[in-house]
C-alpha cells in the first residue's frame, strides 16, 4: 500500500512551491494521473479543477493514462534519429517518441518511468552513468570543468568538505563580491547572455521579498546535455553557486528547476542538498522537477510552472529581478553560470577573464553530437574556432565523410555551413554570421544527411513545444512545418520560398518570446546554405 | 494647488500625453483607432497574445505588444508602419488560413463577434495565403441549449478563459493542450453543464470569432427582418445590468450585455442572458383565466379584477390587513414591481411587499 490522497496532500500542503511535487507524488504512486487524483489534488491545493487538468495536459510526461508513467518513452532528437531512434521505438513494446532527452553523447535514452536507459537498436537497452566529458585534448585551462572529471567529486568529501568560495563571498560582502563577478565578464550561459552581476545587483536592489534564486536546470534544448553532467558530477559546484548568489542579493530561498528527463540528477541534487546542509545555513533549497515542456526552460515560463500556474511565458516587463517567484525578487539562472561562479569568487576574476581568447572573457562548454568521432561536451574559451573543436579536438567526420552543417544553440541559432567553420564560438562573431551560440549545443550533420528533412524535423520541435500563447508562434511554427514537409503550401519554389519568407520575418519579428523569435532561422539557414536541395525538395512534390 | 507633471511621449509624430499606467494600446486608441487586436478586452488582463497591436518604440530592437507595454515619458512610438502592417497582414493570414469561414460569422452569436470578420476585410485576408492544417474542433457533443461550441472558428485567444476566471470568477474552462494543438476545454473533456459553468455567456459575448456562440439566439439566424438592437435594463434582480434585446421586426431574437452598462460592465447571469423565449412563448397567457367549478376559463379584464379584488377583501376582512402579502415577479418590468408595491401599501396599508428576486 501506497502513501493516502491526504498523506501526500498533507506532505505537500504546506511546502514551496507544492503543485508540481504534489503532481509527481501522484503520478508514482499510481503510475498516471487518475481523474480522482486531479480532483484530489485540486481539492487539497484549492486550485480550480479545469485549470489543473490544462495545466497537467500541458506537459509531454504526466500520464493521464495506467500504467503510462513507466511505459517507454524513446528520444527521437535530431541525433537520436540519425543512430535509429525510429527502430528502438518499433521494437519496444509500447513506446512513444519523446523530444531530445539531453544524452546526445551516449546511445539513444529511453525513459522508463524513474530510470534512464540507453539503447541502440537490435541491442537492448541498459543502465548507464553520465558520460564524464572527454580529456581536455588542449593545455587551455578550465573553468566548470577543472574537477569534474575527479573520482568522488559529487561528494561534499570529494569538493573539498567546505563551500570555500561562499566563505569568501560573505567575507567580502555583497558590494566586493558583485564588483568581483562583474570584472569577470560571466554572463549567462544558458543563451541569453545577460551580464550575471548585473542581474544579481538587479535582486539586491529590488525592494520586498522573501528574495528567491532559481537555477534553471531545465536543459531542454535539442543537442543540450552539458547542465547534467555538471550536476551528477559536480553538484555542489552548481548548490554554491547557488549559495553564493543568495549571499550577494539577499535571497532566503532557492529551487533547482530540473528537467523530468533527469530522474536520476535529483537523487544527486537532493543528497547533495542533504549533505550540504551546514554550509547552505538559513538558504533553504528545494529541487522540483518539471514535466516535460521545452518552454519551461523560459525564464518566465519556468516561474510559472514552479508557482503551479499555466506555462505560458509572462509579458515582460516587469522582469523577474523585481517580480520572479510569486511576484518578488528572483534571480534565475543557468546551471552552467551558477557553477562557474565558485571558481571565479575562489580565483578571482583576472583569472575567468583571462581563459578566453582575444576580446573574450571565460569559457562555455559545448554540447558536441552528431557526425563526429569524439562527441561529448567540451569546455571550450569563448573565441575559439568552431572549425578547431569539431576537427581537432572532436576528430571531425568518420573517413571518407563530409561535414556539411552544424547547428549551433542546440536548434535555436539554426544551421552553420562549412563555410562558417572560421567562425569562433562566441556571440558577436556567430551573431555576425545570423546564428548564436545559446546554450552551446552544437549538432553536426555529414554528407549522407538530408538537411531539409532535418531541418522539418527542427521545425516540427518547435512547433510541438510552442506554448500556443502568441499567435505567430502557435501557427507560424506549425505553417514552417507544414511547408518543409510538402503538406501545405506552394509547390513552386518562389512561391515557397516568398511564403517561407514572410512566414519567418513576421515570427521573428513580432512573436513574444524566443522561441518564436529563433525557429525561423532555422529555415532561413536552410534556404541560405542549401538552396539547390529545397529546389530539389519541391521537384519532388 | 500643483498638478502633477503632465506624462507625455511622441505617438506617431505627435506630442501626446497620458495618464500614468497607460498602455501604449489604450493612449493609441484614444488617438485614431487603429491598431487592431483580437485578444484585448478592456476589463481583462492584457495578454498580449495576437500580436496584431505591435508598434515600433524606438530603441527597441523588435516592435512591442502596445496592449502589455506601459506608455513612459519621452518614448517615440509608430503605430502605422508600413512593417508594422505588414507583419500585421500576416498574422492576420496566418490566423484566417485555420479560420477561413470566420470572415462570414452570424452577428447573432455574439456581441464581439465579428471582431476577426471586420480585420479580414481590413487585410484582405481570404484564407489562401499561408493555408495549411486547421486548428480546433467543435463540440457538437456538448448538448447544452445556450452555449455553442464552436471551436472550429477558434483562434486561441484565451478571450474566453481569462473572462471566466477574472471576471466571473467560475474558472470553468482553461486551456488544454500546446501549441496549435491548444483547445478550449473544460476539466476532463466534459460537455459545460458538468463543470463549473454558470451559463453566465460572458465567454460568448469575448469571443472575437464567434466560436462560443448563443445558441438561443442563433434560432433566429433565418428570421426575416432587419437586426436591431434595444438598450434596456435586465428584469430579473435587483443590480440592473443594463442589455440590449435583440430583435427581428417585432421578434425579439437575442439579447446581449451592454458593455457600456454601469452595473455590469458586459456581464449578465444565465437568467438576463439566456432566459427570454417566455416574453414570446405560445404557453404565455394572452387573457386573463378565472375559474368557474374548478376549471379555468377565458374572462375579461374587468370580470377578472372584479374577482381578485373581492378575494383580496374578503381575506382582509377575515384575517386583518397583514394577511396580505405580495411578492413581484422578477419578470414583470420594473413599472409592475412599481405598482404592485403601491397597491399593497395604499389599498392593504402595510409593507408586506417583496420582490421575487431577493427570496
Amino acid at each position: 500500500m501506497g502513501p493516502s490522497d491526504s498523506d501526500l496532500i498533507d506532505r505537500w500542503r504546506g511546502a514551496p512551491a507544492p503543485l508540481l511535487g504534489l503532481l509527481h507524488a501522484f503520478h508514482d504512486r499510481d503510475g498516471h494521473l487518475s481523474d480522482e487524483a486531479l480532483r484530489a489534488v485540486a481539492e487539497g491545493l484549492r486550485v480550480p479543477l479545469a485549470d489543473l487538468y490544462g495545466t497537467v495536459s500541458f506537459y509531454h510526461h504526466f500520464s493521464r493514462k495506467s500504467g503510462g508513467r513507466d511505459a517507454p518513452r524513446v528520444c527521437d532528437g535530431p541525433v537520436c534519429k540519425q543512430r535509429g531512434s525510429d527502430v528502438l521505438l518499433a521494437e519496444l513494446e509500447g513506446a512513444t517518441p519523446m523530444p531530445c532527452a539531453g544524452r546526445c553523447d551516449e546511445p539513444i535514452p529511453v525513459l522508463r518511468g524513474g530510470q534512464v536507459l540507453v539503447g541502440t537498436p537490435g541491442e537492448g537497452l541498459r543502465a548507464a552513468p553520465t558520460p564524464l566529458p572527454p580529456p581536455n585534448p588542449a593545455e587551455g585551462e578550465e573553468c566548470c570543468f577543472a574537477h569534474v572529471r575527479e573520482e568522488g567529486r559529487s561528494t561534499l568529501a570529494g569538493y573539498g568538505g567546505a563551500y570555500r568560495a561562499l566563505a569568501r563571498a560573505r567575507e567580502l560582502g555583497p558590494e566586493a563580491l558583485l564588483e568581483e563577478l562583474d570584472a569577470s565578464g560571466l554572463a549567462g550561459r544558458g543563451g541569453a547572455g545577460f551580464p550575471t552581476a548585473r542581474k544579481w545587483r538587479a535582486v539586491r536592489e529590488a525592494p520586498g521579498g522573501p528574495k528567491t534564486v532559481v537555477c534553471n536546470a531545465d536543459e531542454g534544448e535539442p543537442g543540450c546535455f552539458k547542465d547534467r553532467v555538471l550536476m551528477d558530477h559536480d553538484p555542489h559546484a552548481v548548490l554554491e553557486g547557488m549559495a553564493v548568489a543568495a549571499a550577494a542579493t539577499g535571497a532566503t530561498r532557492g529551487f533547482v528547476y530540473l528537467r523530468y528527463e533527469y530522474p536520476h540528477t535529483q537523487t544527486v541534487l537532493e543528497r547533495a542538498i542533504d549533505e550540504a546542509r551546514d554550509e547552505l545555513d538559513d538558504f533553504e533549497v528545494c529541487v522540483r522537477r518539471g514535466a516535460g515542456a521545452y518552454i519551461c526552460g523560459e525564464e518566465t515560463s519556468l516561474l510559472n510552472s514552479l508557482e503551479g500556474a499555466h506555462p505560458f511565458p509572462r509579458n515582460r516587463p516587469p522582469f523577474p529581478v523585481t517580480h520572479g517567484f510569486e511576484q518578488t525578487p528572483t534571480v534565475v539562472n543557468n546551471v552552467e553560470t551558477l557553477a562557474s561562479v565558485p571558481p571565479i569568487v575562489e580565483r578571482g576574476a583576472d583569472w575567468y577573464a583571462g581563459l578566453g581568447l582575444g576580446e573574450q572573457r571565460g569559457t562555455k562548454i559545448i554540447s558536441l553530437s552528431g557526425d563526429v568521432r569524439r562527441p561529448g561536451n567540451y569546455e571550450v574559451p569563448l573565441g575559439f574556432p568552431l572549425h578547431q573543436l569539431l576537427f581537432d579536438w572532436a576528430g571531425g567526420p568518420e573517413d571518407g565523410r563530409e561535414l556539411q552543417a552544424v547547428t549551433m544553440a542546440g536548434l535555436s541559432g539554426g544551421f552553420l555551413g562549412p563555410d562558417d567553420f572560421a567562425a569562433t564560438l562566441d556571440e558577436p562573431c556567430l551573431r555576425s554570421r545570423g546564428s548564436f551560440l545559446g546554450a552551446g549545443g552544437v549538432m553536426v550533420f555529414d554528407d549522407r544527411r538530408d538537411m531539409v528533412d532535418v531541418a522539418r524535423q527542427a521545425m516540427a520541435f518547435f512547433a510541438d513545444e510552442s506554448c500556443g500563447k502568441c499567435f505567430p508562434c502557435r501557427i507560424g511554427t506549425q505553417r514552417l512545418t507544414e511547408r518543409l514537409a510538402g503538406t501545405a503550401g506552394p509547390t513552386a519554389p518562389d512561391a515557397w520560398r516568398k511564403e517561407v519568407h514572410a512566414i519567418g520575418e513576421t515570427m521573428a519579428q513580432v512573436s513574444a518570446c524566443g522561441l518564436g523569435i529563433a525557429a525561423p532561422l532555422i529555415t532561413e539557414s536552410l534556404l541560405r546554405l542549401f538552396p539547390e536541395r529545397v529546389d530539389e525538395a519541391l521537384a519532388r512534390r | 494647488m500643483t498638478s502633477p507633471a503632465e506624462h507625455r511621449l511622441l505617438l506617431d509624430g505627435e506630442s501626446v500625453s497620458f495618464r500614468e499606467g497607460e498602455t501604449l494600446f489604450e493612449l493609441a486608441r484614444r488617438h485614431g483607432d487603429a491598431v487592431p487586436s483580437l485578444c484585448f478586452d478592456d476589463r481583462l488582463e492584457p495578454l498580449g497574445a495576437c500580436r496584431l497591436c505591435v508598434v515600433e518604440v524606438e530603441g527597441q530592437a523588435r516592435p512591442v505588444a502596445s496592449c502589455t507595454t506601459q506608455a513612459a515619458d519621452g518614448m517615440v512610438v509608430r503605430t502605422m508602419t508600413e512593417a508594422l502592417e505588414r507583419h500585421r497582414k500576416a498574422l492576420c493570414d496566418l490566423v484566417v488560413s485555420e479560420n477561413p469561414a470566420g470572415a462570414t460569422i452570424d452577428p447573432l452569436r455574439g456581441s464581439a463577434s465579428q471582431e476577426l470578420a471586420a480585420l479580414a476585410v481590413r487585410y484582405e485576408a481570404d484564407g489562401g495565403r499561408f493555408a495549411g492544417a486547421r486548428s480546433g474542433a467543435s463540440r457538437t457533443d456538448d448538448p447544452n441549449p445556450m452555449i455553442l461550441r464552436d471551436y472550429d472558428h477558434c483562434i486561441s485567444c484565451y478571450r474566453c478563459v481569462r473572462v471566466c476566471s477574472e471576471q466571473q470568477g467560475d474558472d470553468a474552462i482553461t486551456v488544454g493542450g500546446r501549441g496549435f494543438a491548444t483547445r478550449i476545454t473544460t476539466e476532463f473533456e466534459g460537455p459545460l453543464a458538468d463543470s463549473a459553468c454558470t451559463f453566465c455567456g460572458q465567454c460568448v459575448q469575448t469571443c472575437p470569432t464567434g466560436a462560443l456562440a448563443d445558441r438561443r439566439a442563433l434560432r433566429h439566424a433565418d428570421a426575416p427582418g432587419e437586426l436591431a438592437a434595444t438598450r434596456s435594463v435586465c428584469p430579473y434582480c435587483g443590480v440592473g445590468c443594463s442589455l440590449d434585446i435583440l430583435t427581428k421586426g417585432e421578434r425579439i431574437v437575442g439579447v446581449q450585455p451592454a458593455f457600456d452598462g454601469p452595473a455590469n460592465e458586459g456581464a449578465l447571469c444565465v437568467k438576463g442572458q439566456f432566459a427570454w423565449e417566455w416574453v414570446q412563448h405560445p404557453d404565455r397567457l394572452a387573457t386573463p383565466l378565472v375559474r368557474e367549478d374548478g376549471e379555468l376559463v377565458e374572462a375579461s379584464w374587468d370580470e377578472a379584477l372584479d374577482r381578485a379584488a373581492d378575494g383580496f377583501r374578503e381575506a382582509a376582512r377575515a384575517h386583518g390587513r397583514e394577511a396580505v402579502y405580495a411578492v413581484a415577479s422578477g419578470r414583470a418590468p420594473h413599472e409592475s414591481a412599481y405598482t404592485i408595491q403601491k397597491l399593497v401599501r395604499t389599498c392593504f396599508q402595510s409593507n408586506h411587499v417583496d420582490n421575487c428576486s431577493r427570496a
